[in-house]
């Protein structure tokens, strides 16, 4: 999985750029077109609040991979269970194509890690759907936005975490089919006529209200999340993921050849866990650092969040208007 | 619904191929019925089906009726709790615009499966005569969610492998519905219904329809308690399936100064009496044949456990203490 960098991609005060790709000032080595991100002139900050305010609400968190969440939301999910919410996750493939050995011990690679993930996070639950990984664009979408319908309803579920369905040049059909799917089934899901068979189990409508998207390639974002408080649990959802990704147990790898070769990195310390947690810490945090040093802050993710929290609606110049010219009777 | 006259004579129903499934009549599965042999089903007393759930599961608004509307109503009242689906929205048969078809067809299916006893009636609103060009996946995911949702221990429906079918509407929902029968007693597929509570549960028994004239078919249904629901079943088919042909025709006959006593003094008695007298000769002509004096006809599949497996009475036989 490969992430994608921030470092190029600003701004000072974070300038919506009206219609044109690309950032001025920065330096031509990240001034790759896949590496633009648009960021809002006001986004949304989210810093931790105390106590439990979103108690009660649910988040399903969405990845078609066992290190999407992990990567690119890590912090986001530690953090949002931790002031309350209650999480699930969905694995959509069943990762096939990445991991050790043949495609039998890969499958049974990735499982290991899935439920590790969901450990690492305080998950609630996960759930796989199966599909076959590298191959989603040969399903049925419609059935895919079917049954994330069906949990999103079944679970109650307020708020998803996933890929944004726009973010451009994203190479990977699993991402952009799994986040179609997402996005349809946020809304649908709340359709008294969409599936209404589901009833038959006592399963009824509920909308997906708010959604935290994520990307690796060109981006809008409108939301900076703090996850200094948090970076533990991202690191260590990272650690999850040994069958693949950029994380696992890579530390303990670089510690191992080293060694061999008669040298060791202090910050790798004596034993797999601390070279694995530290490598990530040290070599796989730099977008959440540069991110947060933007922002005033030690760690953060970016998100194109919709939602409540950041709206234009102009529903509020209507209230305002009913509340300026209302009569009575 | 196109519908072709189901008479046949009863050789054709003995001039079976034997099934490479039957391995003998102590075969505790009985997977698939010697399709030479004729069963008649006849009414049984009290409610033997009690605690049993029967999903009847039809295209369009007039296919239950006109293919197994005695047997739902006799498996009904013999104790089974039914439930009706209909897969199509039947956009295309009504006589009026699209939008007034699915109006129309949607009130009518609901009132015959009143009539016919269904507790409960599900839409999936797929378009009429366009289902071969649905994605199959999804629709049979829904078809294994009410199977286990709804606990379906027997299913009527179209047999998927019956020729003749011009209508893909037909072969499509006969198809995802054999599909979904054995699939939802699979607990790795759909493994997210377990969030609902909702189980796997397979389905055991299967009625399927006689659609086109040389279909096979291995039970004859004795219907002939059934037949006045039948009628008026069909008589609730006024969009489509000449259920308001009878008062279409009365009216027809009175503006030339006419009348047919059969048809009565009301649109619904003339209804009703259309369909006893002109639509359901060949249920009576199939009842003959068996000597009975109503009767419908299926390819009947049983796959309940009967009795012992071999392998429990080998068991039971042979083995001895260590």
């Amino acid at each position: 999985m490969e992430r994608r960098r921030f470092i190029g991609g600003s701004l000072a005060g974070g300038a919506l750029i009206g219609g044109t790709l690309g950032m001025t000032g920065a330096p031509p080595a990240y001034a790759k077109q896949s590496n633009h991100i648009w960021f809002d002139d006001d986004p949304l900050i989210e810093r931790d609040q105390p106590g439990r305010p979103y108690e009660g609400k649910v988040f399903a968190a969405i990845q078609p991979h066992a290190d999407d969440i992990p990567i690119f939301a890590g912090g986001l999910a530690a953090k949002l269970i931790k002031e309350g919410y209650k999480g699930y996750l969905i694995n959509v493939t069943n990762d096939d194509h990445a991991g050790p050995g043949t495609v039998g011990d890969t499958v049974v690679a990735n499982e290991i890690d899935w439920y590790a993930v969901q450990k690492e996070l305080g998950l609630e639950k996960m759930i796989c759907l199966g599909y076959r990984n590298h191959r989603m664009e040969d399903i049925d979408i419609i059935e895919l936005k079917a049954r994330l319908i069906f949990l999103f309803r079944a679970w109650k579920v307020d708020t998803v975490i996933g890929y944004d369905p726009w973010g451009h040049y994203e190479e990977n059909p699993d991402h952009y089919i799994t986040a179609q799917a997402v996005e349809a089934a946020c809304w649908m899901a709340g359709g008294g006529k969409d599936y209404p068979e589901l009833s038959a189990a006592g399963i009824k409508p509920h909308g997906v209200r708010e959604k935290y998207y994520h990307a690796r390639g060109t981006q809008y974002i409108n939301c900076i999340v703090d996850i200094s408080n948090h970076i533990d649990a991202h690191i260590r959802s990272n650690m999850a993921n040994i069958a693949q990704g950029p994380a696992g147990n890579h530390g303990a790898r670089l510690r191992e050849r080293l060694a061999k070769e008669g040298k060791k990195l202090p910050i790798l310390g004596n034993n797999d866990e601390t070279a694995n947690y530290h490598y990530i810490k040290q070599f796989l945090m730099e977008d959440e650092k540069a991110l947060g040093r933007k922002f005033g802050m030690e760690y953060a993710q970016a998100f194109h969040y919709i939602g409540p929290k950041k709206t234009d609606s102009y529903t509020p110049s209507m209230q305002d208007y009913i509340d300026k010219n209302t009569v009575s009777l | 619904m196109d519908r072709q006259s189901l008479f046949r004579k009863a050789a054709l129903g003995g001039a079976g191929i034997a099934s490479a499934f039957n391995t003998g009549p102590r075969d505790v599965h009985a997977y698939r019925a010697d399709v030479g042999e004729v069963v008649i089903e006849r009414d049984q007393p009290g409610k033997p089906h009690r605690g049993k759930v029967l999903l009847a599961v039809h295209a369009h608004l007039d296919d239950i009726p006109y293919y197994s509307a005695g047997t739902c109503a006799k498996l009904i009242n013999e104790g089974y709790t039914g439930y009706l689906l209909r897969t199509s929205n039947d956009e295309k048969c009504g006589g009026g615009s699209d939008s007034e078809n699915i109006k129309s067809n949607e009130t009518e299916n609901l009132k015959m499966a009143k009539v016919l006893g269904f507790s409960d009636v599900f839409d999936f609103y797929y378009r009429n005569h366009r289902m071969n060009n649905i994605s199959s996946q999804e629709f049979r995911a829904r078809v294994v969610f009410l199977i286990r949702a709804l606990k379906v221990d027997t299913v009527v429906s179209f047999n998927p492998w019956g020729h003749g079918e011009e209508n893909p509407d037909h072969w499509m929902t006969g198809r995802v519905v054999e599909e979904a029968c054995w699939m939802s007693g699979m607990p790795n597929d759909y493994p997210e219904h377990l969030e609902a509570g909702v189980k796997p549960h397979p389905v055991r028994e299967r009625y399927y329809f006689v659609g086109r004239r040389g279909q096979p078919f291995n039970r004859v249904v004795d219907i002939g308690s059934y037949i006045e629901q039948k009628i008026q079943s069909i008589a609730e088919c006024k969009s489509q399936g000449g259920g308001n042909t009878g008062s279409l025709l009365r009216a027809r006959l009175a503006k030339q100064g006419k009348k047919l006593e059969i048809l009565g003094n009301d649109d619904a008695t003339a209804d009703r009496e259309y369909v006893r007298h002109f639509l359901v000769d060949e249920y009576r002509e199939l009842g003959k044949q068996y000597s009975l004096e109503w009767a419908e006809q299926f390819y009947y599949i049983d796959q309940r456990r009967q009795g012992k497996s071999r392998v429990d009475e080998y068991i039971e036989q042979h083995a001895v203490n260590k």
